[in-house]
């Protein structure tokens, strides 16, 4: 694709089911066209070095990191963000997350369960190794992740 | 239906698991987009700073510099009064953006302001600052010499020098059978909330709103009254969510002030939030060092304690930095009976980035001081570490005790507590395991670590309850929790103290205009000041309730008994009324409205307990934490699951101090870690995690009779981590975070 400073590019995305068609700058992170020109806040920025995971999304199945993509690279892919995972009720990771106390300033929540999400779609039934190694681009500096990893097993139990 | 002592779940969680949390950058204001010009020096003049290119760059409005700021201002940033006494200090408050000179890499020097935050960031290369460069300070050791003076004004890098004396310390040197000397030093960190500060400001007509990442919307809203001249009726301070502070939040930076400064120039709202990297800058914590002797006989009692304590500030006096070198010393004869002491305290200012404070400001850095001193006597006299510190400890009967600096401790029985610690915990089980896995030619150790915390700081907190006319109930409090999940807990005793259910209770905090007065969350203080705050005025609203309740029921109100939900005539216990009746009647008639307003006094207490570690280290000095265990009296647990997650999130913070963080500054003064490398501990590297409470609490003062939890696991941690890595190695160890260099 050639792009001419100064122009844009029209980047079409399907998120939580919905088609959005959008001109955005070919510089512009999927993270924060998904926030700022989606108005999708729940997906959160903790960092710039794509080390945190709180802006942590499913793009056409996989986990991804939206920082780590420009918006334009999106254009044609199917996204679920935490708004768009449970319906009129939570999700059993969500139900999950608050009777395990997996959270506490809740920043890194929205991640934290997307990565869930993920990793339970492709490993039902995981192991705490697993679990663990499945959610160590997940940073929370409050609970100290043993609640988190309490919640992702009694999740994994609820979805099967 | 008593919910005080349960793990009652969080009440606001809901929000947070579906994503529609609300935190700064969230909110959906029409703002301006600020961004920074910072400083690529630890030491220069600016001759000159060059605008132009930047107001031509597309969608930017304005680029301010510390000359267009400096006619609004009133002052600088002062200190937390509350607990810092300015008459002890030397120290310049600082502005927003740097004056003639910058001080650390990093320094905000110039403000830009645009359509949107790539605009902004294009900009921001764009100013021209022409710089000089001066020979810098980095170093404690090289700000001591005074050679390089960080700010002209005060003529010293020194700070802060005082010396804090008790008992006859020369005598316990000439008493003593061996003299032992000691350096430890806790290296810097960077407390890292997962949600990088940041405020949206805008000001018209003469009113200031503030939309603002804080602990302390009070004092944030008094401190920009003082340095803008706006009277703080005019200022409204809101607490969004907050997610994560650990104290670094207390503190006002210039780059916040600046953004208040920039809407009020401009008249239109303006929002900055911090990117990771600038936050990492912003405000880091800890760094000091102690050199010191310590007087013992052979036996293992201590007689004194005398040594030099180094604190960097570096380059500006923030507003909580006072903390750490006022209550260092004061703390570090911790709960052992230590009868004579000299310390010498003096804070430094360095050409670094500031430092704050970082949860346990101050209890970390003097119970990792005096435990090296407890393990280092054990190990120079060949005794056990349990049995020095029984050895040492403060008994029961001398409980209200009075340190030897004049701090007194409220109650507790540390011996009784440190026996059934180690044996509840398993300590020497493991001591046990550690040795035979060693004889096996695994390098595995264990150690322990006591401390004694101070919490629950006063002055005083406010409380309200308001029961409306349909009998729904609105706590409103001066903490203000940003993840404790505190409310759930102050929610639990409203509804006790009321006996109505936990679901008819809304807590509601963090809004200068909703909450007549408050301190805020922090050192461990919310259950007890907060709580107690709330369920005192719950008890004043009951009293009110009674009243209208007697009134209903033609009785005095002397003969009314409140008892789950209903009203009773204790003549005649078949006249009832209920709560929702007596709500309703409360808006009718004389005397209306239901509610009541307490600002209650509180001072200090003192939880303590014990925490062990398991640690394993491999060939190439990378060492694992495996097990955590942790036994303390904190007073009455309002909710244990709250308590416990503060126990684990503590936990793993400690890791990181203890292994694995570090704010490494270069020689040059710039910060030489991204997030990426400065590391946080991630899944993999936490240990299991087990924690207790005293079956049999020693309560505080405060009408709770909670202590406080928030700090406990990161004050003890890195010294039980630590004394287990020494035991796994056999090795001394005297600072944090320990690296696999260090241990090959």
């Amino acid at each position: 694709m050639l792009v001419r400073p100064g122009e844009k590019v029209k980047v079409k995305v399907k998120v939580n089911g919905i088609w959005y068609e959008k001109e955005v700058e070919p510089r512009k992170l999927l993270v924060h066209f998904i926030r700022e020109d989606i108005g999708l806040t729940g997906t959160k920025i903790g960092c710039d070095t794509s080390t945190c995971g709180a802006c942590t999304i499913i793009m056409n199945g996989k986990s991804v990191k939206s920082c780590t993509l420009f918006a334009f690279q999106a254009n044609g892919a199917e996204i679920t963000t935490i708004e768009g995972i449970g319906d009129s009720k939570l999700h059993p990771i969500q139900e999950a997350f608050k009777d395990n106390f997996a959270l506490q300033c809740g920043y890194c929540t929205p991640g934290m369960i997307m990565q869930t999400y993920f990793l339970l779609k492709t490993n039902p039934n995981p192991t705490e190794e697993e679990i663990k190694d499945g959610l160590h681009g997940n940073i929370c500096r409050c609970t100290g992740y043993q609640n988190i990893i309490k919640a992702v097993k009694d999740a994994a139990g609820r979805m099967r | 239906m008593k919910y005080s002592g349960r793990s009652i779940k969080r009440l606001y969680d809901d929000k947070f698991v579906t994503g529609r949390s609300s935190y700064v950058d969230d909110l959906q204001v029409s703002a301006m987009h600020a961004g920074f010009v910072r400083s690529p020096y630890a030491h220069a003049k600016i001759k000159s700073i060059d605008t132009s290119e930047a107001l031509k760059s597309p969608g930017i409005v304005a680029v301010f510099t510390y000359k267009d700021f400096s006619p609004l201002l009133k002052r600088g940033i002062g200190i937390w009064e509350t607990y810092e006494d300015p008459k002890q200090w030397k120290f310049v408050a600082r502005k927003a953006l740097a004056d003639n000179k910058v001080r650390f890499v990093g320094e905000p020097v110039a403000i830009v302001i645009g359509s949107d935050k790539y605009s902004v960031r294009d900009a921001v290369d764009k100013v021209n600052v022409d710089y000089e460069r001066l020979p810098s300070a980095v170093s404690m050791e090289d700000a001591l010499k005074d050679k390089v003076i960080i700010h002209e004004e005060l003529g010293t890098n020194v700070g802060f020098d005082s010396t804090f004396s008790g008992g006859d310390v020369e005598g316990s040197f000439k008493q003593a059978d061996k003299i032992i000397s000691v350096e430890i030093t806790n290296n810097r960190l960077i407390p890292s909330p997962m949600e990088p500060r940041g405020i949206i400001a805008s000001y018209e007509s003469g009113t200031l709103n503030v939309w603002y990442s804080t602990q302390v919307p009070h004092a944030a809203r008094s401190e920009f009254s003082k340095v803008l001249g706006i009277p703080s009726s005019k200022i409204r301070v809101i607490m969004p969510d907050v997610g994560g502070a650990f104290g670094s939040k207390v503190n006002i930076m210039p780059e916040d002030l600046s953004v208040v400064l920039s809407s009020i120039k401009l008249g239109r709202p303006v929002k900055w939030v911090a990117t990771r990297s600038e936050e990492m800058l912003a405000s880091e914590a800890r760094h000091n060092t102690f050199k010191g002797e310590v007087a013992v006989k052979s036996d293992g009692t201590v007689l004194g304690i005398k040594g030099d304590l180094l604190v960097d500030l570096g380059s500006y006096l923030t507003y909580t930095a006072p903390l750490q070198p006022a209550i260092i010393p004061l703390m570090i004869p911790s709960a052992y009976r230590i009868r004579s002491a000299s310390i010498r305290s003096r804070a430094i200012y360095t050409n670094t980035p500031p430092i704050t404070m970082y949860r346990g400001a101050s209890r970390p850095e003097a119970t990792f001081i005096i435990e090296r001193i407890m393990s280092t006597v054990a190990d120079e006299l060949k005794l056990d570490d349990v049995e020095v510190r029984e050895k040492n400890l403060v008994k029961p009967d001398e409980v209200p005790y009075t340190n030897v600096f004049g701090l007194k401790y409220d109650s507790g029985d540390y011996i009784s507590l440190l026996r059934s610690g180690v044996n509840k915990l398993g300590y020497y089980d493991m001591r046990k395991y550690a040795e035979e896995e060693r004889k096996k030619g695994r390098k595995v150790g264990v150690g322990m670590a006591f401390y004694l915390e101070i919490s629950g700081f006063g002055p005083w907190e406010y409380g309200e309850v308001r029961v409306d006319e349909n009998g729904d109930v609105i706590v409103i409090t001066g903490g203000t929790p940003h993840g404790q999940g505190t409310e759930t807990a102050i929610a639990q005793l409203v509804s006790d103290a009321l006996q109505v259910d936990i679901s008819r209770i809304r807590i509601v905090w963090g809004d200068t205009e909703i909450v007549a007065s408050s301190m805020g969350t922090y050192g461990s203080r919310t259950i007890s000041a907060a709580g107690s705050a709330a369920q005192v005025a719950a008890s004043q609203v009951l009293e009110k309730m009674k009243k209208v309740a007697a009134r209903i029921m033609k009785v005095d109100v002397e003969e009314v008994e409140y008892r789950e939900g209903e009203f009773i005539n204790k003549k005649d216990e078949r006249v009832k009324v209920s709560w929702d009746d007596v709500a309703k009647a409360g808006y009718t008639g004389t005397d209306p409205g239901i509610y009541a307003q307490v600002t209650l006094q509180g001072d200090v207490t003192f939880p303590y307990g014990v925490h062990v570690a398991l640690v394993e280290v491999d060939d190439y000095g990378i060492v694992r934490v495996k097990e955590y265990k942790a036994y303390d009296d904190i007073g009455n647990v309002i909710n244990p699951a709250l308590a416990e997650g503060q126990i684990m999130g503590g936990t793993v913070q400690a890791v990181g101090q203890a292994i694995y963080e570090e704010a490494i500054i270069n020689d040059d003064g710039g910060l030489a870690v991204t997030y990426a490398d400065y590391f946080i501990p991630t899944p993999v590297e936490v240990p299991q995690i087990t924690s207790f409470f005293a079956e049999k609490p020693h309560v505080s003062a405060y009408p709770v009779g909670s202590k406080g939890v928030g700090e406990a696991a990161l004050i003890v941690g890195p010294a039980a981590i630590v004394r287990a890595i020494e035991n796994a190695v056999n090795k001394p160890i005297n600072k944090t975070p320990v690296r696999p260099e260090d241990l090959i």
